[in-house]
């Protein structure tokens, strides 16, 4: 295994409603893996239990091919984490905050976390309460990124904030990617934001991973087909691998994954006046899987 | 300034490369000159560096710009040579086309040669009435 996070067969319920239910996933060293999926289908919860927030009713997670036990703390020194609301002890000043993780963090990068609030221009001296969202996300990744950690958990960071800040949140990710290499799982709903940075794209529905693919390859092998003919093809497209399909009189339009040759032939045997293939963006293809 | 279609057949990597060609051909960066670091243009277009460190990698190869250790990527003094050639074989290509299109209305040689001609010197009028202006 190479992956630094391997997920088997998790499973977890609340009461009676299924959550995941025999979720895997591999993220491999050094790739940046997309996390995708509507409210309430299971993402923060996948996150607390990796976290070890909260444990699982069944199944397995691997940090760098070690199990991981619930109640064991020793693997998040290593792992980076920041939420959209990242939980700070309010009454702390900034400065206390920060030694306070040095103390916890083996790898703690001082320098790097002063260039940081010299950058950001934060006061050391301010309390956390008096920070606004736009600035603890800030802090929050000033945290994090001083802890030089290998892996890192963005879950919805930046959700609720405006653009500018959202920009320069993920400049520094990108900073850190180039300088650091860090693997990365992004969670989040502002799809189109990440449809750059990553190489995996994973889409949970249903409790489990719908779509788990390279993201290069699929952006290759998704596409979106707009058929005119004389008559109406509605019913008579049928094949492997329509993700949907809208037809309104002689116009049909398609979604197919993945898209072949063969299917191409398929569609052309139907005689289609006019057939034109088109690829689809981040934000286009998780819609068409998620509805 | 570099922009990444997302809805383009084109990977991303391969609009950096085809982008950045297109301003050594026009001179915004000359041969003997720097290009952005990999990490600048990555934290500028908000992609993965890896994305622009490919398409370096392959500029390079093709001999477009080279490295200097710990200085960044250069513009090489061939690549507007290059650029020259390949975008005559592109045209090449839309000629060829055209031709095709021709045949397919049954024109002949010299027909053809007539409409070359005729759109060649409408071009240069163009071009020379505005040089007056």
């Amino acid at each position: 295994m190479n992956g630094i996070l391997t997920i088997k067969n998790l499973s977890k319920s609340f009461g009676k409603k299924k959550v995941l239910e025999n979720f895997s996933l591999n993220i491999e060293k050094g790739k940046v893996y997309g996390l995708l999926g509507i409210n309430g289908e299971g993402k923060t919860t996948l996150i607390r239990m990796i976290m070890g927030v909260i444990p699982p009713d069944d199944g397995e997670i691997f940090f760098k091919n070690k199990k991981i036990s619930f109640r064991d703390d020793s693997y998040k020194k290593e792992i980076g984490f920041i939420a959209e609301e990242s939980i700070f002890y309010s009454w702390m000043p900034i400065k206390e905050l920060l030694s306070f993780n040095a103390s916890f963090y083996p790898k703690w990068n001082t320098r790097k976390a002063n260039e940081y609030l010299e950058k950001f221009s934060l006061d050391p001296k301010t309390k956390i309460r008096y920070l606004s969202r736009g600035m603890k996300l800030k802090l929050g990744l000033i945290v994090t990124l001083a802890s030089e950690p290998e892996f890192l958990i963005l879950d919805d960071p930046t959700s609720g904030l405006d653009v500018p800040t959202r920009h320069d949140f993920l400049k520094e990710i990108i900073k850190e990617l180039s300088e650091a290499g860090t693997t990365i799982l992004f969670s989040t709903h502002i799809v189109h934001e990440i449809e750059g940075i990553i190489d995996n794209l994973g889409i949970l529905r249903f409790g489990s991973l719908i779509l788990d693919e390279d993201f290069h390859e699929l952006k290759n092998s998704c596409m979106r087909i707009l058929l005119t003919s004389e008559e109406s093809l509605g019913d008579k497209l049928k094949f492997d691998g329509i993700i949907t399909q809208k037809t309104n009189g002689n116009q049909s339009e398609l979604v197919v994954y993945p898209w072949t040759e063969e299917k191409k032939q398929l569609i052309e045997n139907l005689k289609p006046t006019s057939m034109e293939i088109k690829p689809l963006n981040l934000e286009e293809i998780f819609i068409s899987f998620a509805s | 300034m570099i922009e990444i279609d997302t809805s383009s057949f084109i990977p991303f990597y391969e609009q950096i490369k085809q982008q950045i060609k297109t301003r050594i051909s026009l001179g915004i960066v000359k041969p003997g000159e720097p290009l952005q670091s990999i990490r600048e243009l990555a934290t500028i277009l908000i992609i993965n560096p890896n994305t622009v460190a490919r398409a370096y990698r392959e500029l390079e190869r093709e001999g477009f710009i080279y490295t200097r250790k710990g200085k960044g990527c250069f513009v090489t003094d061939d690549s507007t040579a290059l650029i020259k050639k390949e975008r005559t074989v592109i045209l090449n290509q839309v000629f060829d086309g055209a031709i095709e299109e021709a045949k397919k209305l049954n024109l002949s040689s010299s027909e053809i040669k007539k409409i070359f001609e005729r759109r060649l010197g409408l071009k240069t009028e163009v071009r020379k009435k505005g040089e007056r202006k």
